[in-house]
């Protein structure tokens, strides 16, 4: 088959060819010899490590439509693991891509066989039950490594874990965000992952198609789980210690809050939403020291309500329509030309309508096409004309 | 779609790309000094100012500060002042890899490491792959001083414990005893252990335990506990005075309550008034917050005109020493005819201070011990004292 | 026996406390349809009232005006943050209270300081029953969570206003076409959800008098996992669910060996319990329409 560049939908690429490009820059500078700051690197993997957990998330959450807080168990899982055989590794083969690769598989595989173990049970129970569900599933988790004896994992003291030589972690994290992206995008633009939408929008009509609802919602919740043990190997690379303490439900929550931010239903409003938390949470701790250090939770709520209410209030949507960032986006990269003119010519399934209309001002799509927002019809682009 | 779309993707792409350029150019070029611009030294400190262990943070944050400021206002060191960075790390080990870095590119040249155990776990590993020297004032755990650039002033946890197990296979051979430690903290668990493998083992023990989840009602636990004449907490004074307060009228009034310096503090809560409490309550420390003379005395006075004495007790106490300990050590090399120019790399300065830690320097007064010196493995010595902070009634 | 009764006092005594908040978590969830993060930490604003107003060393005053502020509180975060939010997604709801939560936790530590606060409310002392220690205040616990709960029961299925939040919780749209004013209901949950919270923040402080920013957390966690047993939305379930969780926390502590996995064997049970029967001990069963 010939490859006709016309047919290919660029716009699915994208958010690959932007991450992609960013990672070989930063590659680039790293592996020759170039001095990246260690506080531009640590961020650098912690961003990778919570796009890689959000977009996960964001699978359940956004795509299939259950609410899930328990990520950080899953996570936990696949930090232990991966870290256990990192440290295992390290007197034989040292601590090189080998043991990462070997870590990841185990890593992912063991968070993975826990989705599914609770899964099946789990996913009888809808909504606010799985929620709890989920929540317990984490804690239990956490309480286990906890209780560990110090040769197995460590305990109450935390696995110590050899770190990976962290000039070139951050080049892995990002393929492995990468990998993610695909698996997610992909999954989500075959008939599987359509079907995982029709269960979302309505259970009981995706069901009367024929759709075998028990059988989808286990593999996305186990696709979900893989990525976040494997976000959790990541993790455990990226540090000295595996703590269980960290992945308790405020975790789990933070991971959650990136994904309601980001824009239900958008991966690429997950990725951003994750990478602007990261960074704002990180630059909050280093800005905010000494005395100020107590505000930065206090900012952090505001800034958590404010953006949400304002995102959502049905009140407000007259306001939002005209102060959004695609308004602004469309401003500034397409120099304030008419959105109406935007080309229609995508695909249906490219961003999932979402059945809870999320959060205009984060949900930018990378996508120039679809700066709308949904549909054509969508009253963003009605009042994109005001 | 077509050329048109490509062409208003490469717009997006072009400037995305500049955009992440211009944050190559900010990553900078090969491994720099970056105390090359102070100009006073720095020195940084992660702790836990907000959130639940909050306390021992801002203890050790003052304490540390007081120092500087005490030093600065006599003229620093042969005229360079100190400059103290104090960054939050929430008792959470992940936040110490940014606060140590951040700290590292503002110029940190020496460091009071981290406050408590949990993160310190990773900062001994941090600083030991930039040569950073640290002296804690309070990570306690055994193995935060493993690699050379790490040093404590408090004692190490296994050493606590293994204190405490001496003293009661001496005093309690052939009888019960009670334990009372909180499973998931380090700290506790820490001592615990050691206290276990060193018993004797004609020693009786009923334990029982509590975890973050619950951290203030101890019925159950105190119910397990109630026929034990000797109870060994190793645990922080606040649980241990909630303890207290609800086992006021069920424990045995000549019980006797052991701790160790996480006892410290215990007899400062506001609102806790530890004379109503019949039962002897014992710890084994390097501060004594009661203290009525010396050092220790003129530390407490000071700290509490300035910062009230809701949140002293022996972290910050430590923190005090450890800054003039760094001081000390510092003036020592000087007065050997060492260099130490304002813009010293960190590594440099850590050479200097190892030098001057392993080869016998001690800080002759401070406010937790006297003639304090290091074991070239990082612990300290001083002396414990066995303090009874109240008779039984 | 003598262990036998101890444990089960000190449990019932733990479970009174979980019950309280679990009643304001399922009132909330019931009528408003919305998981309150916040609650939890309603009772650490309540215990701080307490501790700010003893010092006129009024116990009945403080208790008074700490219900009445966190009544206050409950309507204010309603009206600010919740109210603008009906109509949107559930999650963006979920999402909004845990910030409130983390907005209540951090003023507290600036206002009072990361140092717990230590007040005795009042001291009833204690009696020997049966050769057991039993502390008063657990009796006056368990007591007030009855009261408390039959009240809220006859409330609900007797006065007018009870009846209407029935009917807002079984459809909101259908209970506005009747001439209920859907707001004012939901308002007045967040009232007595509220009040209760401030309640629990009391039993709290009669237990272990003291009180720091994080005191509500996982108490709210728990206490939601004990209406869950118990069948949320359901007033003696959160009651039921409350006890069991108070008396499991309880045994879990006594041997030795699990100890240290408590909070696990809670969490177990309301997983066993939810697969076992999915909406909880006394849920009702929703059936779902197309």
């Amino acid at each position: 088959m010939k490859l006709n560049l016309k047919h290919i939908r660029w716009s699915h690429y994208l958010n690959y060819l932007v991450i992609g490009i960013f990672t070989l820059v930063m590659a680039i500078i790293a592996l020759t010899g170039g001095h990246i700051n260690n506080s531009m690197l640590f961020l650098l993997e912690k961003i990778a490590v919570s796009i890689i957990l959000a977009v996960s998330l964001s699978l359940v959450v956004g795509f299939l439509g259950e609410l899930s807080l328990g990520h950080a168990g899953f996570m936990c899982v696949g930090a232990y693991l991966g870290g256990k055989v990192a440290a295992v590794l390290e007197p034989s083969i040292g601590n090189g891509v080998g043991s990462l690769i070997l870590g990841l598989v185990i890593g992912g595989a063991a968070a993975a066989v826990c989705g599914v173990v609770i899964g099946i049970p789990a996913l009888r129970l809808r909504g606010d039950y799985l929620a709890i569900v989920t929540l317990a599933f984490g804690e239990i988790v956490k309480s286990i490594f906890q209780n560990t004896s110090d040769a197995s994992f460590g305990g109450a003291l935390g696995l110590e874990t050899p770190r990976f030589d962290k000039q070139y972690l951050f080049i892995f994290a990002f393929l492995l965000v990468l990998l993610t992206l695909a698996a997610a995008q992909n999954f989500i633009r075959s008939k599987h992952g359509r079907a995982v939408t029709a269960i979302r929008d309505n259970e009981i009509a995706a069901r009367a198609c024929g759709i075998n609802v028990t059988k989808y919602k286990l593999i996305t919740f186990t696709l979900s789980a893989f990525f976040a043990g494997i976000a959790g190997v990541l993790y455990s690379f990226s540090n000295y210690t595996v703590q269980s303490a960290k992945f308790g439900y405020n975790y789990s929550i933070e991971i959650l809050v990136m994904v309601v931010l980001g824009g239900m239903g958008s991966i690429n409003g997950a990725i951003i939403s994750a990478a602007l938390i990261t960074f704002l949470n990180t630059k909050l701790a280093t800005v905010l020291t000494g005395d100020l250090a107590v505000l930065q939770n206090l900012l952090y709520a505001l800034i958590l309500i404010i953006i949400v209410v304002y995102n959502n209030a049905p009140a407000l949507k007259s306001f939002r329509v005209r102060y959004n960032l695609h308004v602004f986006f469309d401003k500034v990269v397409r120099r304030g030309k008419d959105p109406s003119h935007r080309s229609d010519d995508r695909a249906k399934w490219d961003v999932v309508p979402t059945k809870i209309e999320m959060n205009e001002i984060l949900s930018i799509d990378l996508k120039p096409q679809n700066l709308s927002g949904d549909k054509p019809t969508h009253d963003d682009s009605k009042g994109g004309k005001g | 779609m077509g050329i048109i779309t490509i062409m208003k993707m490469t717009k997006v792409l072009s400037l995305v790309l500049a955009a992440l350029l211009m944050l190559g150019m900010l990553a900078g070029c090969a491994s720099v000094n970056y105390a090359e611009t102070n100009t006073q030294y720095v020195i940084g400190v992660s702790g836990p100012l907000t959130g639940g262990a909050a306390m021992y943070g801002i203890a050790v944050a003052n304490s540390a500060q007081m120092a500087v400021d005490e030093i600065n206002a006599a003229g620093g060191l042969n005229g360079i002042t100190f400059k103290l960075i104090a960054t939050d790390d929430m008792h959470d080990a992940t936040k110490v890899s940014t606060n140590y870095s951040s700290m590292l590119e503002s110029g940190m040249q020496v460091s009071l490491g981290t406050v408590t155990t949990a993160p310190g776990m990773e900062f001994k590993n941090l600083s030991a792959d930039d040569n950073v020297f640290f002296l804690t004032p309070s990570a306690s755990g055994d193995d935060i001083p493993a690699n050379p650039n790490g040093y404590q002033m408090f004692f190490a946890d296994g050493n606590q414990g293994k204190v405490a197990a001496e003293y009661v296979s001496a005093n309690f051979a052939g009888q019960t005893i009670g334990v009372f430690y909180k499973s998931d903290d380090p700290y506790s668990k820490g001592i615990y252990d050691q206290f276990k493998a060193n018993l004797d083992a004609s020693v009786t023990v009923i334990e029982t335990t509590f975890t973050e989840a619950n951290t203030s009602d101890f019925a159950t636990q105190i119910d397990t506990l109630k026929g034990c004449g000797f109870i060994f907490m190793p645990i922080y004074y606040t649980p241990a005075s909630l303890f207290m307060m609800q086992a006021k009228d069920i424990v045995a009034a000549n019980t006797v309550y052991y701790g160790c310096d996480g006892f410290d503090g215990i007899d400062n809560i506001e609102g806790f008034d530890i004379t109503t409490i019949p039962q002897e309550v014992t710890m084994l420390s390097h501060f004594n917050s009661k203290a009525t003379d010396g050092a220790a005395k003129e530390f407490i006075d000071k700290y509490v005109e300035k910062f009230g004495a809701e949140t002293l007790n022996q972290f910050g106490a430590s923190a005090y020493d450890c800054i003039y300990a760094i001081y000390g050590a510092m003036k020592a090399a000087i007065d050997a005819g060492k260099e130490i120019p304002v813009t010293i790399s960190a590594s440099d300065l850590c050479e200097i201070l190892k030098e001057q830690f392993n080869g016998g320097y001690s800080l002759a007064v401070g406010v937790t011990g006297e003639n304090i010196t290091w074991e070239t493995s990082g612990y300290v010595n001083k002396g414990a004292i066995k303090y009874v902070i109240k008779e039984a009634n | 026996m003598e262990l036998f009764l101890s444990t089960l006092i000190n449990g019932l005594s733990l479970g009174g406390i979980y019950a309280m908040i679990a009643l304001g978590y399922t009132m909330v969830y019931g009528i408003a349809k919305m998981l309150n993060f916040a609650h939890g930490d309603i009772i650490m604003v309540g215990g701080y009232v307490i501790y700010v107003f003893m010092a006129f060393h009024n116990p009945l005053l403080a208790i008074l005006i700490a219900v009445i502020f966190c009544v206050l509180l409950g309507m204010t975060i309603e009206k600010i943050a919740y109210k603008p939010l009906r109509g949107a997604s559930p999650l963006a709801v979920l999402i909004t209270a845990i910030g409130v939560s983390y907005l209540l936790q951090s003023l507290a530590q600036i206002i009072f300081g990361s140092a717990n606060k230590v007040v005795t409310v009042y001291d009833f002392g204690s009696v020997t029953f049966l050769g057991v220690n039993v502390q008063i205040s657990a009796l006056v616990t368990l007591a007030i969570t009855v009261v408390v709960m039959v009240a809220l029961t006859l409330f609900v299925k007797c006065t007018r206003l009870g009846r209407a939040m029935i009917a807002v919780s079984e459809d909101k749209g259908a209970a506005q076409l009747m001439g209920i004013n859907v707001d004012g209901i939901i308002t007045i949950t967040f009232a007595i959800g509220s009040a209760l919270a401030a309640l629990a923040g009391l039993f709290y402080l009669l237990k272990a008098p003291s009180i720091s920013s994080t005191l509500g957390a996982m108490p709210g966690i728990k206490a939601f996992t004990a209406a869950v047993i118990g069948g949320i939305g359901s007033i003696p379930g959160a009651m039921l669910g409350g006890l069991l969780l108070g008396m499991v926390e309880c045994i879990s502590y006594k041997i030795t060996a699990i100890a240290p996995y408590t909070d696990a064997i809670e969490f177990s049970i309301l997983i066993i319990i939810l697969l076992v029967r999915p909406t909880g001990f006394l849920g009702k069963k929703r059936r779902e329409k197309v």
